[in-house]
């Protein structure tokens, strides 16, 4: 006896949807006559040429030179700011913070790439390219332009990034670093990163009630927070920057630790 | 082009879970934050404290609570969930007024910093070494928070010297202090 005689009314309807919605799914999947095949979805425009990464080995000498780096980007926008005088009016008292952050990130640089060199690597001693042409690069510029009345202030905003961003790169590399003398060398320089992003808080936005993450009530934003968290995050950084526009919003950027295109690998040189 | 991303694995892929020296280690990590979570409260609940500075020091206390319990989280049936008794007794005496509770407990967020680099330099297993670092980072927070309120002070908030209890800290680094320099 054949069981489809058992089904009731509701039964047979239940089968017969399905089997209407697994054809239109599957007709939906395939090829359809006179359209010609395409490896992209459908687009407007031109879609620009991708660059592949070629082979590319992750070792501990690459992400030591990484964050080497990553020093030197802080180092030279230390730099910029120190010798363009961009800390004026209540920031110039900031001045010899920033001198001693400079003279940090210089010994962090020189203790990475020694360490870099002791496990056979070649030192790393310039910024990271990435990194400037996506975000230090543009951030200076918003800065400097004509019409910005808080640049002292989002210099400050700048160099905080900077600093979470050097942090996040030391945590995060911990976790791809084979040695364990290597990850606790690592951190020795990611807890002094931390410091620093803590007194550029404290002047960003000043207080006990400000150590914690709070909301800033008129935009519902998140302000800056000493101590943002009770674990160290590895999520993007955000700043406003710049010149407000027509509406009264500055220019966002979006900080990210470098990732496989923004990582120093050994053939790459100064 | 073909893309190719490998790791330059060492012939044996670090473990992913504490190993039993690990977990000797972690857990006197776990027992060093009790310590400090416990002492962070005598200061809490003396009476000494101003509104904002009772408030930072519940928040770091609480952070420290939850640094123990992840440990704990991490060793399962090899967490000892006790507070390092020594570490306590040594400092519970010195909390003898809202500024020494901040120079005391400033020194034993720098203690902490230095107590767990040092462990996460013998840490094999890549979750505890993960959760170690995550912890660093915010206890050196803590220390530069009170080297920046009341009154900036950038060495305060900048420097560590403090030495690392960890039981495996080289002779040279192990400490010795008993109390903490004004």
């Amino acid at each position: 006896m054949n069981n489809f005689e058992n089904l009731t009314r509701r039964e047979l309807l239940k089968v017969s949807g399905l089997t209407i919605a697994g054809i239109t799914f599957l007709a939906s999947c395939g090829a359809q006559s006179g359209v010609t095949g395409t490896a992209n979805i459908a687009s407007a425009g031109t879609v620009p040429p991708t660059t592949a990464l070629g082979e590319v080995v992750i070792s501990d000498t690459v992400l030591l030179r990484t964050a080497a780096s990553l020093e030197y980007n802080a180092i030279d926008t230390y730099t910029k700011v120190l010798d363009g005088g961009l800390l004026t009016g209540e920031y110039a008292s900031l001045n010899d913070a920033i001198k001693r952050f400079r003279d940090d990130h210089v010994d962090h640089a020189a203790a990475i790439n020694a360490l870099v060199v002791d496990i056979g690597g070649k030192a790393h001693e310039c910024a990271n390219t990435r990194v400037n042409n996506l975000y230090v690069d543009p951030a200076l510029k918003l800065i400097t332009a004509d019409g910005n009345a808080d640049a002292a202030r989002d210099v400050v905003t700048l160099a905080h990034a900077l600093e979470n961003l050097a942090t996040q790169t030391y945590q995060g590399i911990v976790a791809l670093l084979t040695k364990p003398q290597l990850r606790g060398d690592a951190m020795r320089v990611g807890q002094d990163e931390a410091r620093h992003a803590v007194v550029l808080a404290q002047v960003l936005n000043p207080g006990y009630l400000a150590i914690g993450p709070t909301t800033d009530e008129a935009t519902g934003k998140a302000k800056v927070a000493s101590v943002p968290s009770a674990f160290g995050g590895l999520a993007s950084i955000q700043i406003s920057l710049g010149a407000p526009n027509s509406e009264g919003a500055k220019t966002s950027l979006s900080l990210e630790t470098p990732s496989l295109n923004g990582l120093v690998y050994d053939e790459i040189s100064c | 082009m073909t893309t190719t991303i490998s790791s330059a694995a060492p012939p044996t892929a670090p473990p992913k879970m504490p190993t039993s020296a690990d977990a000797q280690l972690l857990s006197f990590a776990q027992s060093a934050e009790l310590s400090v979570h416990d002492l962070y409260n005598i200061a809490i609940n003396s009476g000494l404290l101003s509104a904002d500075e009772k408030l930072m020091m519940q928040m770091f206390s609480d952070h420290h609570k939850e640094y123990a319990q992840s440990l704990n989280g991490l060793l399962g049936k090899d967490a000892t969930n006790t507070r390092n008794e020594s570490l306590y007794l040594t400092y519970a005496s010195q909390l003898t007024s809202a500024q020494a509770m901040s120079r005391v407990l400033q020194s034993l967020e720098n203690i902490l910093v230095a107590t767990h680099t040092d462990i996460l330099s013998s840490l094999e297993g890549l979750d505890g070494a993960t959760l170690v670092a995550s912890i660093i980072t915010v206890e050196a927070r803590h220390a530069a928070v009170f080297g920046t309120l009341p009154n900036a002070n950038l060495s305060s908030a900048l420097n560590n010297t403090a030495s690392s209890l960890a039981p495996n800290a080289s002779p040279a680094t192990t400490t010795s202090e008993t109390t903490v320099a004004p």
